[in-house]
């Protein structure tokens, strides 16, 4: 823009709105500022502009084509319960217009334990659906054509055994294995920075990740045997140049890993795919993925300059973020959902999950899945949006932030290499600091309303509506799974499972790979749990290591009057009691989701209290005992799976066992409006949905302590 | 109020004596004096644990080590009281206590206790009431007292006093920084661990121990400590170290030095004892108050001495 023209154009938004434009800059979620105009000046420095669709660095595409060629996949991911009943689920999803299927594992599974397993308790079919043994997955794909209908399977830490039971389920509906097509998530590194769902210590879950890809490479040429994950990391509260980074710099780890292996580049990186999250800041979302193409064929080219331009592309699986719905005002999230599909799409997604709305509150009923899916069919069909490839390209604004991503994930990326790689990044904890800070200074925006969420923290609406929500029965898909389990023990030849269990486990101490072994025993009729407590003995099962950053809070709301209000009560407490208000903030059974509790031991922290954090995966009696030596006054269970309707009341058991009934009990997460009256008849005394604002919890804490004679303890 | 309580810790009530430290730590007075009722109610059942103190910067892993240890006591049938010490905010006061997440066999098994506290109102590595805290998990029966310190490293006396064993835990390639920090420690220490000698780190691990050990023969000739790699991942070291803790313990008993470094530990405590309840009196004094702060002016402004205006206090309250 010329001189003469700049100038202009400030004279006339002065004259609109009495502010010149540099006053009128926003900033994203993320903080990053953002002009109100950009004009050709801003392309400057933008590389790769006139480069087409399907060709390097395919920042506008991976097929020259793109949805004029072949619409993206619906993939919806989904599982419940029992086998059966997902089975059901599924084939109306197909029926329904869907492409794709995506299993979702009950937590049990992820975990490679059996439903019968006493850690299961309370999560067997809650998440997802519960898997057992191969017999579990016939049941699951019973009438489902495995060598037709592609299967994506989030899972990673029980990989070999699901893996295993997916091909031999395969094998006797008698599908070959060249015509199997799907993905399994099979990124583990990602589950020690964030989601936490792994079972064996870092170095032997990379080693299995790479056995699973090496096998794939040569035994199912259609399957992409990982899909490298960034959405878990923007749930947990990444920004998008930190999803970016983090995600490539996992994926040249797996690519190193495999490598060293004498694997040619070009035998595993065509079949390498990922998946992202799609928020709610339109834009980014949509050059997010434009950059994450683009970064990702430039890396790959400087670092292993492959012959086969197809290991150059990055093909991705999108779903809308999980942490964008919000329990209040529910129909909202279709909106949201719907606004995040477009960005996927205009992003340039090869699949996509559409999230339901009422998933804040619990798994999708019919009606939302079916509403969901919709939001994809009509953006396919009616909106005349898949017609053009990479439409926005070419936008100053656009192709500004694609570049600015891109060169900002090279900085994350430049920062964990510094570090030693993304392994001891890890293991150092600076990879989870840099997300777990991002997160609490997101929270912090939220809380104080600077970033608006509507019926949240700004437009709040008091109707609460109530919907019909899926509600799984966990003790009863427990006692159908130990029946099936007595069956599978009766009918199968014991001598063979102990025999194929030992080959296994001295597989996975001379270092060969470990899917051949794994086939061998699931056709055995070996257990989830069985394959991988084998593998358990040789590994060790991993601790986990969580961390929680400190401060966020106290710099972000220093000057706030109602913060320092909340600070002084807090002191006061202090007083009275003879020591700081202390908290136990713990998870009950599998679930490793634990930004939430995460955030809020910082905040609480932060106000002045002694915050205890547990182990993750703790049972009630763990987390009663830890709650009894640390005297705590009050207890806050985090619940994100939806099994608290059992382990609460085993917790209130063992807390009266100790003698520790005064306890004050509350619980933050996901709970169903439902559930909330059994909660407080049982003797929960507050329940926080997603979305509470951290100064409302802490006040609504401070209050019951305030109006407790002498706060819990003996000792005040 | 003071025998039930004592009563129901003694019979290993885990209740009983999450409150009783709760007591011990109290800033309240009443709470106090109802501590010490306890104490002197549980004092001759008191005494019997090897008490054993890590110490070492932070990210050396002293919580994965205790971790360890603690099993292997576990496995030798103690029972295992674990006191964790984390730092608390000097502008907020407030604490984030999250070494049992680090501690996952210890949580999972019911013959630990584990309870973390705030050094809120300690300089040191150790939190107000450690000291006691030891008797209460001695009366309550636990063998093995395991105390994690700070990783401050600057107040070695202070969790010296609290310990029969104080255990030192260093990494291969530490900056100079802790180096710094740790020299005092080291003059200090019964053993001095390197952590983390497993994978790619073993090599270097073993070569530090053994530049540690020579230092150490010249540093304490007389009795220099044990020293060793170690790895809580590989278990490498850690069934030596849990012996070599039984034969000191056992070592110290029939030497009788057990009994003379808990006395000197207890004439230390009696001692900053003294002083802070002299403290206590001056503070609370209407004579001393009127005179502090002008004694403490004519020592801001140079005009006075610091030792001859304690001495003019002094009077002041007792009398020449």
């Amino acid at each position: 823009m010329s001189e003469e023209s700049r100038a202009r154009f400030r004279q006339l938004v002065q004259a609109e709105t009495g502010k010149p434009p540099e006053e009128l800059t926003t900033r994203t979620p993320a903080g990053v500022e953002r002009k109100l105009l950009y004009e050709a000046d801003d392309l400057d420095g933008v590389a790769h502009l006139g480069a087409l669709p399907g060709e390097f660095p395919y920042q506008r595409g991976v097929r020259a084509s793109m949805y004029g060629g072949r619409p993206w996949t619906i993939r919806q991911y989904a599982g419940f319960s029992t086998a059966e009943e997902s089975n059901a689920f599924y084939k109306q999803c197909l029926a329904g217009g869907q492409k794709g299927l995506s299993v979702a594992f009950d937590l049990p599974t992820h975990r490679g334990y059996d439903s019968t397993d006493e850690r299961a308790r309370g999560d067997v079919g809650k998440a997802g659906v519960a898997i057992d043994s191969v017999e579990d997955m016939k049941r699951l794909f019973d009438g489902i054509p495995l060598s037709d209908v592609s299967v994506s399977m989030t899972m990673n830490g029980a990989v070999l055994p699901i893996m295993a039971c997916y091909v031999v389920a395969a094998e006797e509906q008698g599908a070959s294995k060249s015509s199997l097509s799907g993905t399994i998530q099979n990124d583990i590194l990602k589950e020690f920075l964030v989601r936490n769902t792994y079972i064996y210590p870092p170095a032997a879950s990379l080693r299995i990740c790479a056995d699973v890809i090496e096998h794939a490479s040569s035994a199912l040429p259609k399957f992409n045997p990982i899909s490298i994950s960034g959405y878990h990391m923007h749930e947990a509260g990444a920004t998008a140049a930190l999803e970016l980074g983090l995600t490539l710099a996992d994926a040249l780890e797996y690519v190193r890993a495999v490598s060293e292996r004498g694997l040619h580049i070009d035998r595993f990186a065509p079949r390498l795919s990922f998946f992202f999250g799609i928020g709610m800041d339109f834009f980014t979302e949509v050059a997010k993925l434009r950059a994450a193409r683009l970064l990702w064929a430039t890396l790959l080219r400087e670092r292993y300059a492959p012959q086969d331009a197809r290991s150059l592309e990055l093909r991705t699986h999108c779903q809308t973020s999980g942490i964008s719905l919000v329990a209040q005002d529910p129909l909202n999230n279709v909106v949201r959902t719907a606004f995040e599909a477009l960005a996927a799409v205009l992003g340039g997604t090869q699949s996509l999950h559409t999230n339901a709305f009422d998933e804040a509150l619990a798994l999708p009923s019919d009606a939302s899945a079916r509403v969901a899916r919709a939001t994809q069919l009509i953006l396919q069909h009616e909106t005349g949006v898949p017609g053009v490839v990479d439409p926005l390209a070419g936008s100053y604004f656009i192709e500004r932030l694609t570049q600015d991503l891109a060169d900002g994930a090279r900085q994350v990326l430049a920062q964990i290499e510094a570090a030693g790689g993304m392994v001891r990044a890890i293991e150092s904890g600076l990879a989870q600091r840099l997300i777990e800070t991002s997160a609490a200074e997101r929270q912090a925006r939220i809380d104080r309303g600077q970033d608006v969420v509507v019926g949240v923290n700004r437009f709040k609406h008091d109707d609460q509506s109530s919907f019909d929500l899926r509600r799984v029965d966990a003790a009863r898909v427990r006692e159908l799974q130990a029946a099936r389990l007595a069956e599978l023990q009766q009918s199968r030849d014991g001598a063979r499972v102990t025999a194929s269990l030992a080959e296994l486990k001295e597989a996975a101490a001379r270092g060969a790979n470990l899917m051949p072994p794994t086939l061998a025993a699931i056709r055995a009729r070996a257990t989830v749990g069985e394959v991988s407590e084998a593998l358990a003995q040789v590994f060790g099962r991993h601790a986990a290591m969580s961390h929680a950053v400190r401060g966020v809070y106290q710099m972000q709301f220093q000057a706030d009057e109602g913060w320092q209000k909340l600070r002084a009560r807090t002191a006061a407490l202090a007083g009275r009691f003879g020591r700081q208000p202390r908290i136990l903030i713990a998870k009950l059974g599998q679930d490793g989701h634990d930004r939430g509790a995460k955030v809020i031991a910082s905040g609480l922290a932060d106000l002045g209290f002694d915050v205890d954090l547990g182990p993750l995966f703790q049972t009630p009696a763990e987390v009663a005992r830890r709650a009894v030596d640390g005297d705590v006054h009050l207890l806050g269970i985090s619940s994100q799976a939806g099994a608290h309707d059992e382990l609460l009341p085993a917790l209130f058991r063992e807390l009266a066992a100790l003698g520790a009934p005064e306890i004050q009990v509350i619980v933050g997460g996901i709970v169903p409006a439902q559930d909330q009256p059994a909660l407080l008849a049982l003797g929960v005394k507050a329940v926080f949905g997603p979305g509470s604002a951290l100064p409302d919890m802490a006040a609504a804490l401070l209050g019951l302590l305030e109006s407790t004679p002498s706060g819990a303890g003996r000792g005040g | 109020m003071a025998a039930e309580l004592a009563a129901r810790l003694r019979s290993g009530d885990r209740r009983a004596l999450g409150q009783a430290i709760t007591l011990v730590e109290s800033t309240r007075s009443e709470h106090r004096a109802e501590a010490e009722a306890l104490l002197a109610e549980l004092l001759p059942s008191t005494g019997g644990a090897h008490r054993v103190a890590l110490t070492g910067p932070p990210g050396a892993g002293k919580s994965t080590l205790v971790d360890a240890l603690g099993s292997q006591a576990l496995q030798a049938g103690q029972r295992v009281a674990v006191l964790a010490i984390d730092p608390a905010s000097a502008v907020t006061h407030g604490s984030l206590l999250g070494d049992a997440v680090r501690m996952q066999r210890l949580a999972a098994s019911e013959d630990v206790f584990l309870r973390a506290s705030s050094n809120l109102g300690t300089l040191g590595g150790t939190a107000p009431g450690t000291r006691e805290s030891v008797l209460l998990c001695e009366a309550a029966g636990f063998e093995l007292v395991l105390i994690e310190t700070v990783g401050v490293g600057q107040a070695e006396q202070a969790v010296r006093d609290v310990c029969d064993t104080l255990v030192m835990l260093t990494l291969a390639g530490a900056g100079d920084e802790v180096q710094g920090i740790k020299r005092g420690l080291l003059e200090v220490a019964d053993a001095v661990l390197v952590n983390k000698a497993d994978g790619a780190l073993e090599v270097a691990a073993d070569a530090h121990a053994r530049e540690l050990m020579s230092a150490l023969s010249l540093l304490r000739p007389g009795a220099p400590p044990h020293v060793a790699a170690v790895s809580a991942v590989s278990q490498r070291g850690l069934p030596e170290l849990w012996r070599w803790l039984g034969e000191r313990f056992t070592d110290l008993r029939q030497r009788g030095e057990l009994a003379l470094r808990r006395q000197a530990q207890l004439e230390r405590a009696f001692d900053s004892a003294v002083t802070a309840a002299l403290r206590a009196r001056a503070a609370a004094d209407p004579r001393a108050q009127q005179l502090w702060p002008r004694l403490e002016a004519a020592v801001r402004a140079g005009q006075l001495l610091p030792t001859a205006a304690a001495r003019e206090l002094s009077a002041a309250l007792f009398g020449v």
